[in-house]
C-alpha cells in the first residue's frame, strides 16, 4: 500500500483522477450510510469518495478529507479493502479533490464514514463477481472473492479483478451489498500501516507550505496588530516587495522568497484604524466582565432536569467553585499558508485545509468563477487542531492571486498566526453542588461565561445556547440528583474558533476538578465517587476502571508523587486518564506517565488510536501546564514559541493506552485525548500539594529559547 | 553569488548573503523537506546538518553555509533506507509530519555522537518541538535504530 497523493510532482487532482480510463470506477457518498452509485460524468457535490479497480490491477481509494496526521486516509481505507477482500498492501490511498470532500474536524472523519466506505468496497466486490459469473456463464452464488481475485468455486478457475474491471463496470450497482460480519474481519480493527508516513521521513510529503509553482511569487501577511481593526490606505511599496496588496485589515507584502517577503513586510509602513472599544480587548477586562456575568447574568438555561433549588435547600452540605481557562492558540507545527494561481479564467488553490468544500465556497464567493473552473488541491496539513477549518487565509490568498494574476503562495509567519489566530475561548464557569448527609449528589448547577464560536460565525439558535460552549457541562452521565446548565455569552471581540475538542476542553477541566474536589471533602476517594455517580452506566464504569487498572489508582504512589484522575465524555467517545506527577522544583510538575483508557465503540487501527491519545495528552498538557494568549490593548501578546511554550522531548512522559472495544457506535479519536489530562493534572496537584489550581495554565507567563 | 554544497552537490545561489539557509534550500532549490515553524531558532522544524552537526537553518546564513557540507532531510539517504527512516516507519513515528524531518536530522547527529542514547540522553540532546506530541514513538525509534 502507498499514497498517490500529494508526494512531489504528483499532485493528483479530479479531473486527472477521473479521466484515467479503463477499469471500475465507483463514487459515492458519505451521506446518509449512503449506497455507492455509479460515476459516469462528474458526480454531484455529495460524491464524496472513490474506489477504482484498474485494468492494471491498480486498487485505488480517494477519501474526502484532510490528513493532518490522524490516519484518516488508512481508517477509511481499510474499510474499503475489507469488504473488497483485497490485501492492504495492494491498496493505493490518496484525497479526493474539493469540491467532492467533506469537513475533518468533530473526528467525524472516521466515524461518520466507515459504513459509506465499507458498503462501496462492498459494492464493487459484488460487481466484480457479477462480471465474473458472467464470463463464465454461472450463477454469482457459485463465484467468491479473495485477495484480489474471484474465484469459481466448481472449476477453481480464477479471475484478477483487474482483468474483470472493464466489464464489471458494466454491472449494476448494488444497493445494499452484504458487509462483512465483524467476526470476519482481516484488516478493520488491525494496526496496518499508515500510508503517509513514509513520505514523512524524506522530506517528500507535499504540505501546503511545500507547493511549488513555475514562476511563483511569495507573500506574507501583515495584519493590523488589533482585532477588528482596517487598513486606511494602500501602503507605498517597501524595498524588496514586488507588490503590495491590501486585504481590508491587513496588507499582504509580495516578493520572489519568503524571505525576502518577510523582511519586505518589517519595512512596511502601514496606517490602520482602530475600532471603538478597543482597550477592553484585554485579559484582565475580560475576566471581570466574565465575573460580573457569573453573579449578575443575563444567563440561558442549557439544561434543566429535577428540582435543583429544592437540593440546594434540603442540601446537608454544599460546594461552590469558579474555574477558569484562557484563550489559546491553535499554533499548529505548520502555519497558515495557500497557494493560488488565478488567470481570469480558472482559479487551482493549494491549501491544507480541513473544509475543501468551504475552500470552494470561498473561491466562487471571491472570484466570481463558476465551480467547474475552480480546482482546489488539499495537501497535507502540519497539524489542523480546528485552526484549518477557517477560510481567512484562503481568501486572502484568493485576493493576492487575482491581483497579481501570477502563481502565489501566501505565508503567515509565526507571529501573525499567533496573533490573529481564532482561538480557544476563554470561559470563566461557576460549579454548586448539593451534598445528602451520606455525601451523595442531590443537585449540580454550572454557570459558564464564555464567548460564542457559533454566536461569531452566524445568529446562535432560538435558545440562545452555544452547544460548543456547554459540551462537557451538559449531558453528563453521572447521576447527579439534579441539575441546573446556563450559558451566559461573554461579548468580548476577540475572535474564537474551534479548538482540538472544543468546548470539551475547557469543562472537562471544570467538571472532572470539581469532581475531585468534592471527593476531597467529603472524603470519598475520586474513583470510588464516580464509581457511584456511574452506577447506571456500565460503559463509562469500564472506561473509569480501565484507567485505574493501568495506574496502578489503588496501588501506594511512588514516594514524593501523587496520582490524579479524570474522565470525559467527547466525540461520542469515553477517555479517563491518570496522571503521576511530582514537584521536583517548586514552581515545575514533572509528569512521570500517564495511563489513558479509551471506548471509541471499536479502534479501526488500534495503533492510531494509540497514537492520538498520546498526541492528546501531549497537546493537553502544553495547554494545562503552559497555554495562555494574554490579551492586551486590543491585541493578543503571544508572538511565537518563546512565550507560548510547549511540551518538549524532555517533559513528554511515558504514557500508557488500553483499548476498549466495547461495540458502542463509532466515536472520534482525534479530540477526545485531550480533555482528561488537565484535571488529571490539577487533581494530581491538590493531592500532592494541597494547593487547588482553578485557574489555568498552571504556570503563566512560560517562555522558551532566548527571545 | 554564493557556492553552497548540499547533500554533496554544489549550487550557486544569487541571494543576498544574510538569508537564511532556509529559504535558499526552500524556495530557490525546491528543497522543500526541512521546514519552517518559528525563524527564531526554537522549534528545530528547520533543522539540517551542517559538517554533521545539527544547525537551525533558519538563523544560519547562506553565507554562512559557505565552504561547508549541508546534510537535508533529502540526502539522509536516496531511498528511506536510512536505519532511522525504517525505524521511524516500524514506529509508525510521524502523525501531522511536519516536524519530522528536524527530528530525524537531529536524532542522526545525536546517534553520531552517541550510538546508543539513552532516554535522558535524548530528552538532553534533542529539543525540536513536536506540537503532535510524538516524543514518546521518537524515543522508541531511536531506539529501534540503535539496535539495529
Ligand atoms: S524555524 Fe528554525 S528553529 Fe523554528
Ligand atoms: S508530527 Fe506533527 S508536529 Fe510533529
Amino acid at each position: 500500500m502507498s499514497t498517490l497523493e500529494i508526494t512531489k510532482g504528483t499532485v493528483v487532482n479530479r479531473r486527472q483522477f477521473l479521466a484515467t480510463t479503463g477499469g471500475l470506477l465507483l463514487a459515492f457518498s458519505f451521506e446518509d450510510n449512503h449506497h455507492a452509485a455509479e460515476a459516469q460524468g462528474l458526480p454531484g457535490t455529495q460524491v464524496t469518495g472513490f474506489v477504482r479497480i484498474g485494468a492494471d490491477e491498480s486498487i485505488t481509494v480517494l477519501v474526502g478529507g484532510g490528513e493532518m496526521g490522524q490516519g484518516i486516509y488508512s481508517g477509511l481505507a481499510q474499510g474499503v479493502a475489507e469488504e473488497l477482500m483485497v490485501d492492504w498492501e495492494t491498496v493505493q490511498v490518496g484525497p479526493v479533490a474539493a469540491g467532492l470532500s467533506w469537513l475533518s474536524g468533530g473526528s467525524t472523519g472516521i466515524r461518520r464514514r466507515l459504513t459509506s466506505m465499507r458498503t462501496a468496497g462492498a459494492a464493487a466486490r459484488e460487481m466484480l463477481i457479477a462480471a465474473a459469473a458472467e464470463q463464465w456463464g454461472v450463477l454469482p452464488s457459485v463465484c467468491s472473492a479473495a485477495h484480489g481475485m474471484v474465484t469459481n468455486s466448481i472449476t477453481s478457475e480464477t479471475l484478477s479483478y483487474g482483468s474483470l474491471a472493464v466489464r464489471a463496470a458494466a454491472m449494476p450497482v448494488p444497493s445494499a451489498p452484504p458487509l462483512v460480519p465483524s467476526s470476519a474481519f482481516r484488516i478493520i480493527g488491525t494496526s496496518v500501516a499508515r500510508p503517509d508516513l513514509p513520505s514523512k521521513t524524506d522530506g517528500s510529503a507535499i504540505f501546503g507550505l511545500d507547493v511549488m509553482l513555475p514562476d511563483m511569487l511569495f507573500a506574507v501577511v501583515k495584519h493590523c496588530p488589533v482585532f477588528g481593526g482596517t487598513l486606511r490606505s494602500t501602503p507605498p511599496r517597501p524595498p524588496g516587495a514586488t507588490h503590495v496588496v491590501p486585504l481590508g485589515n491587513a496588507v499582504a507584502v509580495v516578493a520572489t522568497n519568503t524571505w525576502q517577503a518577510m523582511e519586505a513586510a518589517r519595512k512596511l509602513e502601514a496606517r490602520w484604524n482602530f475600532p471603538a472599544g478597543y482597550l477592553n480587548i484585554d485579559s484582565a477586562v475580560i475576566r471581570s466582565q466574565a465575573q460580573n456575568l457569573i453573579v449578575n447574568g443575563p444567563a440561558v438555561v442549557a439544561e434543566s432536569r429535577g428540582d435543583v433549588a429544592g437540593a440546594f435547600a434540603g442540601a446537608a452540605s454544599t460546594f461552590q467553585r469558579n474555574y477558569y481557562v484562557p484563550y489559546l492558540a491553535h499554533c499548529c507545527m505548520e502555519v497558515l499558508s495557500a497557494t493560488v494561481h488565478y488567470d481570469g479564467e480558472t482559479c487551482d488553490i493549494y491549501a491544507p485545509t480541513q473544509a475543501p468544500n468551504a475552500v470552494l465556497g470561498a473561491a466562487k464567493a471571491v472570484t466570481g468563477l463558476p465551480a467547474d473552473k475552480i480546482n482546489v488541491v488539499p495537501t497535507f496539513m502540519g497539524g489542523g487542531l480546528g485552526r484549518k477549518f477557517e477560510v481567512d487565509y484562503i481568501t486572502q490568498a484568493l485576493k493576492i492571486g487575482m491581483a497579481l494574476r501570477k502563481p502565489v503562495k501566501l505565508m503567515w509567519p509565526r507571529p501573525e498566526d499567533m496573533q490573529h489566530d481564532q482561538y480557544r475561548p476563554m470561559a470563566l464557569v461557576r460549579v454548586r453542588a448539593a451534598m445528602d448527609a451520606s455525601g451523595n449528589i442531590t443537585g449540580w448547577a454550572a454557570r459558564t461565561a464564555t464567548p460564542s464560536i457559533l454566536g461569531q460565525r452566524g445568529p446562535l439558535p432560538p435558545s440562545g445556547v452555544d452547544s460548543q460552549a456547554v459540551e462537557g457541562l451538559v449531558n453528563l452521565s453521572y447521576g447527579f440528583g439534579s441539575r441546573l446548565i446556563e450559558f451566559a455569552r461573554h461579548p468580548a471581540l476577540v475572535p474564537v474558533g474551534f479548538w482540538r475538542s472544543v468546548g470539551a476542553s475547557i469543562n472537562g477541566f471544570v467538571t472532572e476538578s470539581a469532581i475531585d474536589e468534592i471527593a476531597l471533602a467529603t472524603g470519598a476517594d475520586p474513583v470510588v465517587l464516580r464509581r457511584r455517580l456511574l452506577a447506571a452506566d456500565p460503559r463509562s464504569l469500564a472506561v473509569l476502571n480501565a484507567a485505574a487498572e493501568l495506574g496502578e489508582w489503588f496501588s501506594p504512589v511512588p514516594p514524593g508523587r501523587a496520582r490524579g484522575i479524570a474522565l470525559v465524555w467527547s466525540f461520542g467517545s469515553i477517555v479517563a486518564e491518570v496522571a503521576e506527577i511530582s514537584v521536583p522544583v517548586a514552581g515545575t510538575i514533572k509528569v512521570h506517565r500517564v495511563s489513558c483508557a479509551v471506548d471509541c465503540g471499536m479502534a479501526i487501527n488500534p495503533n492510531s488510536v494509540e497514537a492520538q491519545m498520546q498526541g492528546g495528552i501531549t497537546h493537553g498538557l502544553s495547554a494545562a501546564l503552559w497555554g495562555e494568549v494574554p490579551m492586551k490593548a486590543g491585541r493578543a501578546t503571544t508572538r511565537n514559541f518563546s512565550n507560548y511554550r510547549v511540551l518538549q522531548m524532555r517533559e513528554s512522559p511515558q504514557v500508557d493506552v488500553r483499548i476498549i472495544n466495547s461495540g458502542a457506535p463509532l466515536g472520534g479519536i482525534g479530540e477526545p485525548g485531550v480533555p482528561p489530562i488537565a484535571p488529571a493534572l490539577a487533581n494530581a496537584y491538590a493531592r500532592l500539594t494541597g494547593r487547588r489550581v482553578r485557574s489555568l495554565p498552571f504556570f503563566p507567563g512560560a517562555t522558551m529559547g532566548d527571545d | 553569488m554564493y557556492r553552497i554544497n548540499i547533500n554533496g552537490q554544489d549550487h550557486d545561489v544569487d541571494v543576498d548573503g544574510e538569508t537564511p539557509l532556509l529559504w535558499v534550500l526552500r524556495d530557490i532549490l525546491g528543497l522543500t523537506g526541512t521546514k519552517y515553524g518559528c525563524g527564531i531558532k526554537v522549534c528545530a522544524a528547520c533543522t539540517v546538518l551542517v559538517n554533521g552537526e545539527p544547525e537551525k537553518s533558519c538563523g544560519f546564513s547562506v553565507a554562512e553555509a559557505v565552504g561547508t557540507s549541508v546534510t537535508t532531510i533529502e540526502g539522509l539517504s536516496p531511498d528511506r533506507s536510512h536505519v532511522l527512516q525504517q525505524a521511524w516507519i516500524a514506529e509508525q513515528v510521524p502523525q501531522c509530519g511536519f516536524c519530522q524531518s528536524g527530528m530525524l536530522l537531529a536524532a542522526s547527529a545525536l546517534m553520531t555522537e552517541y550510538p546508543n542514547p539513552s532516554d535522558s540522553r535524548i530528552n538532553d540532546k534533542m529539543d525540536n518541538i513536536c506540537v503532535c506530541g510524538t516524543y514518546q514513538r521518537i524515543r522508541a525509534a531511536i531506539h529501534r535504530a540503535a539496535e539495529g
